[in-house]
């Protein structure tokens, strides 16, 4: 429990450095983005709507500095997230994103999570069977595929499978416009067309990474006591694989899976900014693009709680799969 | 690494050694060696682009747009009328600087917060500490996103400032954990002791050694900057006007490069981006396997020998068939040979395959065991008598494998048995308690699972009837039941020690291999062990085969010896016998190596040099380099086992044993050194 109690600890902890950053960055910057936001609201929106605005954004100019941020950092953990001041100017922040979180989380999330257990598996196996065919050609072949540019992977893919061969897969949008969104067949279907090509970029880029770590940590515990106690016990070779050395190696990877989410986000602006997909990645995009305030500092914090619940999960996983984090008090 | 640490381990100032260590390790990884290329052409292609193109300006738009590869543009042209080729040849040098220049401040900055949190200690590692976990979770690629549109359209300095801040955390706990575990090593222990100062002791002594590792991390960093400086690139956020590879992205993307019949123009840039990453990325992934050579692929060369090996392996399983492979009636087989041996093994011999060949563990050992006999197996570390055991038990994992002799237990042929018809045998009818119970019990599995694990690999028990066996084992080794439910991690080591046993008196087999099963406890630990061990040997009667470096330890439990050296016996007989009159130069140097625990007090001896490389044993007896009594025939004479004595009961493999050298004189042989 304690453990659990102290990753709560570093949870929070880092949340609130994330914020702070988020408050502290655009006032210590150069060109002053209240101008900006001046220049680019006059005539559009009336003088109190502005107020509104820029309070909503922990702006008020005639409160001191700690008063602001404290107002800052309640209404971000409370939701109140102000509203958009970039392309869908006076829209809702909180409605924006909602728009755009199911179609990240269904192609980021489910993508990184197959091509994690995907990775772990085949990671797996080659290490048990250290120094066969197999073992030979992928450690390089994954080693080149991991450092692999997102963008460039998704540009080939759209290269081969749109461009050349007559738009054999779409590679723009998360859906055919010219369908109504619902739960028909044809508009389920052109969604899971859609997001072919860039999960297929995704998974690509991001095994690599699995496999070597996974093949890697296998080796090691291969050589433990433990694995030939293993064999000495007459186990099936099944059982000493998965119950005696992959239940072990896998530990060391939980971690790294929580840690290389912000490699997944950058993968994700990346990739669907080139497919033009409506995420939160593509959001940060434009929201960067279009000087969003708002919208950029509630993405921010979005991504930072992304990794940070992972990391969660990953730690309750560890110690629910290993005694002895459990017992480190 | 273990040749990088050993080298700084013995050494004052390690420092030459391991550079040219890792340069020669670098030398011999392909990975390493095709990074390096990639790498190289890239530069000389930075610092003389002139040399490689003749357009002077690549961003002019001095061509027809959109023209296709032809010799005069290698790559075409640009949707905006530059050429491709040019354009990537004058890109090279920014996308260089970057990586290197982001690399190695993010490097710098690692060791300085690593190597500072681990010497510093107590709250400014936990604040250190803290703050490299802090930075290592907020999402570095939107912060930069953010960070780069707010800094206006970037400048290179921007840039490079924004992906040291982001790509450091990483390093620096991999640098502050290495730093931890060399803290307390001799030398820097040594450096503190002769007085120097900690600054001193960290850049000249400390540093060094972390050598690999810093390269390792600046590589990592480099690739990360490369990746992440052509993504903002790619996406507008650099400056539109700077020649790189990430800005022709952009443009191309911008102008719709795949869509209107001009790929090579975002390709090309892409590809580049690919090879200088991926060239990182292998010079990168090459250290891990330098600093775990576990890792390695295995070479062509040592492939070679491991067929050689593995096909010597499948004669010696071919030539000794199972008689009556595991037949149902072993009772009816036992009772009409029960004079036969229980295990006999003969000239088995254990190879390793390696780079330079193959190496003989163990040369053609014989021994028996008989029911219920204590044989004891005793040498030095290093003198195969652990991977003897192994082979014993059909354990042997590559690269070594038995390559001739047979093992016949209860009749039947181990080296001749397949996995399936091995799992047969093993657990109920031997077992093997291995040396370290705290790394031969799996750490995450609470015992009483793996006693079930063992249980139900061989008998069709219910739950019921698995546990009641289970707490029965555990009370017979002394240990409260309730601690089926606890993990290895709970237990005491000499505790964890007796589980094994238990679990490895399930089935009451009538073999237990037993690999120096108390030389991680102390030595009262290690007495209580040994007489529990000789009681429930007399209590269940099965017979124990159990090797020690600790020749005093066997003396009072076992029946017969078996001294090993070299892969090889070189003396078995009676316990007694061989304790109290050893015959062969060895046996009496390791007695002498043991204080004797009754008997008078006599000084100890240790047996001067070490034994011998396998790979190459001495010709002759492979004792001789180090045989206090070595004549000139024993350089060049290999000698054989020989009968000792009137009863015959004891064999010793010495030249000056052999029937036609006078017995007397060999007897009264004393070693003087």
């Amino acid at each position: 429990m304690p453990y659990l109690l102290r990753r709560l600890g570093f949870f929070l902890l880092t949340l609130w450095a994330a914020l702070t950053l988020n408050f502290f960055i655009p006032r210590f910057m150069p060109g002053d983005p209240v101008n900006a936001l001046r220049d680019r609201t006059r005539g559009k929106v009336s003088e109190a709507t502005l107020q509104q605005m820029l309070s909503s954004f922990g702006f008020k100019p005639n409160q001191n500095l700690g008063q602001q941020y404290l107002d800052y950092l309640g209404n971000m953990l409370s939701g109140h997230w102000g509203i958009s001041i970039g392309q869908a100017l006076g829209e809702p922040v909180t409605s924006i994103i909602g728009q755009a979180l199911p179609w990240t989380l269904g192609l980021v999330g489910i993508t990184t999570v197959l091509a994690f257990a995907l990775g772990t598996l085949i990671g797996v196996v080659a290490g048990w069977k250290r120094g066969g065919r197999l073992d030979a050609i992928l450690p390089p072949l994954f080693v080149v595929t991991s450092a692999l540019p997102y963008f460039w992977v998704a540009l080939l893919l759209i290269l081969m499978f749109s461009v050349w061969t007559g738009g054999l897969l779409p590679s723009d949008f998360n859906y055919d416009t010219s369908l109504v969104p619902g739960l028909s067949p044809g508009f389920i279907g052109s969604v899971l067309q859609h997001a072919v090509l860039p999960a297929a970029t995704l998974l690509i880029t991001s095994i690599g990474g699995w496999i070597l770590t996974m093949r890697n940590n296998m080796i090691t515990t291969l050589a433990e006591d433990y694995v030939r106690m293993g064999r000495a016990k007459g186990l099936p070779a099944r059982k000493v694989m998965y119950g005696y050395a992959a239940r072990n190696a896998f530990l060391p990877n939980l971690s790294g899976f929580a840690m290389s989410l912000g490699f997944v986000i950058s993968g994700a602006i990346l990739i669907e900014y080139v497919f033009n997909y409506p995420g939160l990645g593509y959001l940060l995009y434009s929201a960067v693009q279009n000087v969003d305030y708002p919208l950029m500092q509630t993405l921010f914090m979005l991504f930072t709680v992304a990794v940070l619940v992972a990391v969660l999960i990953c730690d309750l996983a560890t110690a629910w799969l290993d005694p002895r984090v459990r017992a480190k008090e | 690494m273990t040749v990088l640490q050993g080298a700084a381990a013995v050494t004052p100032k390690p420092r030459r050694s391991v550079g040219r260590g890792l340069w020669r390790a670098l030398r011999g990884n392909r990975k390493a060696m095709a990074g390096s290329v990639i790498l190289l052409i890239f530069l000389v292609i930075s610092a003389f682009p002139g040399l490689f193109t003749s357009v002077s300006d690549p961003n002019a738009l001095a061509f027809p747009p959109r023209l296709g590869p032809s010799s005069g543009h290698l790559l075409g042209t640009t949707g905006l009328g530059q050429d491709v080729y040019s354009q990537l040849i004058y890109g090279t040098r920014q996308s260089l600087i970057i990586a290197v220049v982001a690399g190695f401040f993010a490097t710098v900055l690692s060791v300085l917060i690593g190597v500072s949190a681990a010497y510093l200690g107590g709250v400014m590692d936990d604040l250190l500490s803290m703050l490299t976990n802090v930075a290592l979770v907020i999402p570095a690629f939107p912060l930069i996103v953010i960070l780069a549109k707010y800094a206006g359209h970037g400048s290179l300095t921007v840039l490079l400032v924004v992906l040291v801040v982001t790509g450091w955390a990483y390093g620096a706990n991999q640098m502050r954990a290495q730093a931890l575990s060399l803290r307390n090593r001799d030398f820097l222990e040594s450096a503190r002791v002769r007085g120097e100062r900690r600054s001193y002791i960290i850049v000249f002594e400390v540093l060094p050694t972390m050598t690999s590792l810093i390269v390792a991390n600046f590589l990592g960093a480099a690739l990360y900057s490369v990746l992440s400086a052509a993504g903002l690139q790619f996406l507008g956020l650099g400056d539109p006007n700077s020649s790189s590879w990430g800005t022709m992205l952009y443009w191309a993307q911008n102008q719709q490069a795949l869509q209107t019949g001009a790929p090579l123009w975002s390709i090309a840039p892409g590809l580049c981006v690919a090879l200088l990453g991926v060239a990182f990325a292998l010079m990168n992934y090459a250290f891990d396997e330098i600093g775990n050579p576990a890792l390695r692929p295995v070479k062509a060369k040592e492939r070679k020998v491991r067929a050689a090996v593995a096909a010597k392996a499948a004669t010696a399983a071919a030539a000794g068939p199972p008689e009556a492979v595991v037949s149902q009636d072993i009772a009816l087989q036992d009772a009409a040979d029960a004079d036969a041996p229980l295990l006999q093994v003969r000239g088995l011999t254990v190879e390793y395959a390696t780079a330079r060949g193959s190496s003989v563990a163990v040369a053609g050992v014989d021994l028996d065991v008989r029911r219920g006999e204590f044989l004891g197996v005793v040498g030095e570390s290093g003198c195969g008598k652990s991977t003897l055991l192994f082979a014993i038990a059909r354990l042997l994992s590559a690269p070594a494998s038995t390559t001739s002799g047979s093992v016949t237990f209860k009749g039947s042929n181990l080296v001749a048995m397949t996995e399936k018809q091995l799992n047969v045998l093993r657990w109920r009818d031997y077992s093997v308690v291995m040396q370290s119970a705290m790394n031969a019990l799996n750490p995450v599995r609470t015992i009483g699972a793996q006693f079930k694990d063992a249980i139900e690999a061989h008998a069709d028990y219910g739950s019921e009837k698995i546990r009641e066996r289970s707490v029965e084992v555990l009370q017979l080794v002394g240990i409260d039941p309730v601690h089926l439910k606890s993990y290895p991690h709970q237990l005491s080591g000499g505790m964890r020690q007796r589980a094994m046993i238990a679990m490895a008196l399930l089935f009451t087999p009538d073999l237990v291999i037993m690999d120096e099963p108390t030389s991680a406890l102390d030595v009262v630990a290690q007495r209580s062990l040994m007489v529990q061990i000789k009681e429930l040997q007399q209590l269940l009667g099965f017979a124990v085969i159990f090797v020690t470096h600790d020749m005093s330890l066997v003396s009072r439990f076992s029946d017969r010896l078996v001294v090993m050296y070299a892969g090889q016996v070189v003396e078995t007989g009676p316990t007694r016998t061989v304790f109290d009159t050893p015959s062969h130069p060895y046996s009496k140097g390791l007695l002498d190596a043991f204080p004797s625990i009754h008997g008078e007090r006599v000084e100890l001896k240790g047996i001067p040099g070490s034994p011998p490389d396998l790979g190459n044993p001495p010709s002759g007896c492979r004792f001789n380099p180090r045989c206090p009594v070595v004549q000139e025939r024993c350089r060049s004479q290999e000698p054989e086992l020989y009968q000792i004595g009137e009863l015959g009961q004891v064999k010793a493999r010495c030249l000056l044993l052999t029937p036609d050298n006078e017995p007397q004189e060999s007897r009264s042989l004393e070693v003087n050194s």
